[in-house]
């Protein structure tokens, strides 16, 4: 098969798997109350009147399947609706809000990546070592440490007892860190992408060096030493290649659930992102919002997944494509 | 080694706890002292947190919840996962084809985000019906969820364990002396497929007690339970002056996710010799 | 005539959290150029590993500790690690016993043997891959360009092991090391493989250290043999000698226990198929004085006690047993 056809073939299917997660995610949110019904499950001073006039307006006196069309149909045309609580269009909100999450996440994963990468091949290469044995001790211990109790121990410890950078926000509200919006920014960022990378550092360097010291011990390894290579171009042009493969898998999961982890660390740091948006709507029962959001967040996990298996077939000649 | 003693530590404090707490959990006598957000002491090991709560006790009284949610997640995920993947990798053909494209469904379906959504509205609607009075209403769905939304990672699994052993000299012995497709998977492929599975289910109890204590601690756990994620979401406020408040529960958290981490790693190391030097 | 390379008293020992097992624990043996020598025993007798420390690529936990080395007079032992890497590949090359393994599987054939070449030789692309080839087509690869372009999963196994071959072949080494070269290959293909050999060595007036356990095979391609059991080096001599008139109880041993075409066992002209009784010792804790008395049938008390030192009973024949003269060294087993 061509790897044309494999791609047809694959966007295809993640396209069904986008429409059928989000008809669920619709059905399971509508089935449990239609959004005027709960948000008026305290308010009830309304009129029949002015609750049938408000449910004609969003369409709630259609049928669920109709209902869902309609929304369907709007997506389509990159139509998330109209937030209830701030009146703005929802795709533009998530824009913004998304776009600060992001600022965090990807160069926290990226960091990650390299990082890991150097304590893996040290780790792997010294295997059994006091440093491979250091490495790995804290590597299982990040990994275990949940990434929010980390973030409340760096405000603990380098805002509150330290006061050397911000607890909570992107940007300070006045008096900007040097006069500079920019240095301030970057100075709120520091907590949350320290945290975000030692989380995913830690993962990512136990899987590294677990696989690394898997494809060490191959005879293809040893070959490469005895053809007189050295150790520097045996771990990173040999092992390294064949060892990072199997964390694609891993690497693709990050990037899809940018947005997915995003409420737990935004809250921790009070970070204006996609996710603070993604609670607020939630406690404001903003229906397009939610719908919205949890869209977004399908199609990047469904969207990188396939962007995973895509880069399986172009670094890994023993894949077939069928 | 380690990962043992953390959880028998976990699993002893849950069964013993209405014995060693010092107060009752539900004891906010330091409220009315003014003793509230007090620092630790030999009255408060832990300290006292802004609802006047000892902490200790609250510490003592969440290590249940922990284990319930961790272990009830877990078994209801278990319970379909090995279910569909079993039955995937065992009849092969179209159902394997059927069963993993629906678990391929279900793996990218955003569980945590959408667990907060329904939590809450399911919250609102359930007020005024029969649905209020069931006990630890929030809780329960929180587990029902994890575990409903939690099985594809078992369910690949089985597939594959399933798919290798049937293969097997063994299996194929046993189906030549006539035993029953029941017999062979239970009796057979089963108990060889569960190495592996413990491995992930280990795995998977430390993620669940963590994703409920991350859902509480944005706050929309049970407000009926007491759970160390609760106690993170009601004393974040106050995190600068009572610190204790927040890093007790905060310890726990680590300290069970840990314990489950390192007893999946020992599991696989015990599992696969190869590995071992 | 001189040695190309001399092994004198190698001792590569495992260092494992239990104790330390002396895996290789005084094995001799030379190679002259332009010969074939077949070092044979058991698997785990630590053949594998004492052609490793020629390379000085014994992998952790294992570690050289004792003995010499020396290859073209130089003593390896005493090499920098550079020098060492320079004899790597270019002077001293090796063929692994299984190439389904030995290839890197994502990378093309031409990546890995032209790395090689541009590593050692500094010459370009285009002459590396030239090179290549020609080494490829020497090796019996029929359309060298195109399978250069190939990844090793798309070669069938006899094919891979010819690309081996090729790659220990590339920059002319003046020694091969072939670990097994065979024993993963289908018995149709295992001949044809070891004609090659044979045939490569003498167009390139290479020397060869042929590692097996199969004493038939080793027959077939050596000049001389040497026979290791458990560590230690029990006899050495030309081909004709150890066959005809072996003297250590264990390659008399080995050799009974080789089926030949040329006996009878049928009409009983000879003794059946013999086994060796017992079992290849635990290196954790080998046995004391001969490694061999537990299982050798003219094990006296002496044995026992005493380590064997070689001693040679006729011109290049050498042999490492009390009973046949050898003076003895007392040795009590495993060190602490």
């Amino acid at each position: 098969m061509g790897i044309f056809r494999y791609l047809v073939r694959r966007l295809l299917f993640s396209v069904v798997l986008i429409l059928g997660v989000s008809a669920i995610i619709f059905f399971l949110l509508n089935a449990i109350g239609n959004p005027v019904d709960v948000m008026m499950a305290d308010n009830p001073g309304i009129t029949d009147e002015a609750l049938a006039a408000v449910k004609a307006y969003y369409h709630l006196d259609a049928s669920q399947g109709h209902r869902y069309l309609i929304w369907l149909g709007n997506v389509a045309r990159l139509n998330f609706g109209t937030s209830i609580t701030t009146n703005q269009p929802v795709g533009g909100m998530l824009l913004t809000w998304g776009a600060e999450t992001l600022k965090l996440q990807i160069p926290a994963i990226i960091l990650a990546l390299l990082l890991s990468i150097g304590f893996a091949s040290i780790a792997a290469m010294r295997q059994y070592s006091r440093l491979d044995f250091g490495v790995m001790t804290s590597a299982l211990l990040g990994h275990s440490l949940p990434g929010f109790l980390l973030g409340v121990l760096l405000i603990l410890i380098f805002a509150y007892w330290l006061g050397i950078f911000p607890s909570y926000g992107a940007y300070s509200t006045r008096n900007p860190l040097l006069g500079s919006t920019v240095i301030d920014g970057l100075w709120h960022m520091v907590l949350p992408l320290t945290m975000l990378t030692i989380f995913n550092t830690a993962t990512l360097t136990l899987l590294l060096r677990a696989n690394l010291v898997d494809v060490l011990r191959q005879d293809f390894i040893m070959a490469a030493r005895a053809s007189g290579l050295p150790e520097r171009r045996v771990v990173f042009h040999h092992a390294l290649r064949n060892a990072i493969i199997p964390v694609l898998t891993y690497l693709g999961i990050l990037f899809g659930l940018m947005l997915a982890t995003a409420p737990v660390t935004e809250s921790v740091f009070t970070w204006p992102g996609a996710g603070a948006l993604y609670l607020a709507a939630i406690q404001a029962l903003d229906y397009p919002v939610i719908m919205g959001e949890t869209l977004v967040v399908t199609v990047m996990l469904v969207g990188f997944t396939l962007l995973t298996d895509l880069a399986y077939v172009l670094i890994d000649p023993r894949i077939r494509l069928d | 080694m380690l990962g043992v003693i953390l959880i028998a530590i976990v699993v002893v404090t849950a069964a013993i706890g209405p014995w060693i707490a010092p107060y009752t959990p539900n004891d906010q006598s330091a409220m009315l002292s003014f003793t509230a957000r007090g620092a630790p002491s030999w009255a408060h090991l832990f300290g006292t947190d802004r609802n006047g709560y000892d902490v200790l006790t609250r510490v003592i009284y969440g290590a249940p919840t922990a284990l319930a949610v961790g272990l009830g997640a877990m078994l209801v995920a278990a319970l379909i996962g090995i279910l569909v993947g079993g039955i995937a990798g065992y009849l092969g053909g179209v159902a394997d084809e059927l069963l993993m494209r629906l678990t391929d469904f279900f793996l990218v379906i955003p569980v945590f985000v959408m667990i907060l959504a329904v939590v809450r509205l399911f919250g609102i609607v359930v007020v005024g019906t029969w649905l209020e009075r069931v006990p630890f209403l929030n809780l329960t769905t929180i587990v029902l969820l994890l575990g409903l939304f939690g099985w594809p990672p078992i369910a690949r699994l089985s597939r594959a364990e399933f798919l290798r052993l049937k293969g097997m000299d063994f299996v194929e012995a046993a189906r030549c002396i006539g035993a029953q497709p029941r017999d062979i998977l239970f009796r057979h492929i089963l108990p060889n497929a569960l190495p592996s599975l413990a491995v992930v289910i280990a795995l998977g109890i430390g993620g669940a007690i963590l994703s409920e204590s991350m859902i509480s601690f944005l706050g929309f756990g049970d407000p009926k339970a007491v759970s160390w994620g609760q106690l993170l979401y009601f004393n974040y406020q106050v995190l600068k002056v009572s610190p204790w408040a927040v890093l007790a529960p905060g310890g726990a958290i680590f300290l069970t996710v840990l314990g489950f981490n390192l007893l999946a790693d020992g599991l696989s190391d015990a599992f696969n010799p190869r590995l071992k030097q | 005539m001189t040695d190309l390379l001399a092994v004198e008293g190698m001792k590569v020992h495992f260092f494992t959290q239990s104790g330390v097992a002396p895996a290789v624990d005084g094995i001799d043996f030379a190679i002259r150029p332009r010969e074939t020598l077949g070092l044979v025993g058991e698997s785990g007798s630590g053949k594998t590993m004492a052609s490793l420390a020629v390379l000085r690529l014994v992998p952790p936990p294992a570690r050289i500790v004792g003995g010499s080395l020396h290859f073209q007079g130089r003593d390896l032992l005493a090499l920098d690690d550079a020098s060492m890497r320079g004899l790597r590949g270019k002077s001293i090359a090796m063929i692994f016993q299984n190439p389904a393994f030995s290839l890197n599987p994502i990378l093309t054939i031409g990546d890995q043997l032209i790395e090689i070449l541009r590593w050692h030789q500094h010459i370009s692309r285009a002459t590396a891959r030239d090179r290549a080839a020609e080494l490829l087509r020497l090796v019996g690869i029929a359309d060298p360009l195109h399978r250069l372009r190939q990844f090793p999963h798309e070669l069938s196994g006899g094919m891979k092991q010819r690309v081996c071959i090729a790659r220990a072949l590339l920059c002319n080494p003046a020694l091969v090391l072939a670990d097994e070269p065979t024993t993963n290959l289908d018995v149709t293909i295992q001949a044809q493989i070891l004609d090659l050999l044979e045939e490569l060595r003498e167009r390139l007036h290479m020397a060869m250290l042929l590692v097996s356990h199969d004493m038939g095979l080793v027959a077939r391609m050596a000049h001389r043999i040497t026979v290791v059991y458990a560590g230690r080096t029990c006899e050495t001599a030309d081909t004709r000698s150890i066959f005809h008139a072996p003297l250590h109880p264990y390659t008399r041993a080995l050799l009974d226990s080789a089926p030949r075409v040329d006996h009878d066992y049928e009409h009983e002209t000879r003794p059946a198929l013999r086994t060796i009784g017992g079992r290849i010792p635990n290196l954790a804790a080998p046995p004391s004085g001969c490694r061999f008395h537990p299982r050798c049938p003219e094990a006296a008390p002496e044995c026992a006690r005493l380590r064997p030192e070689p001693m040679q009973v006729a011109p290049g024949h050498i042999v490492s047993c009390l009973k046949r003269g050898s003076p003895g060294v007392a040795d009590m087993g495993a060190p602490a």
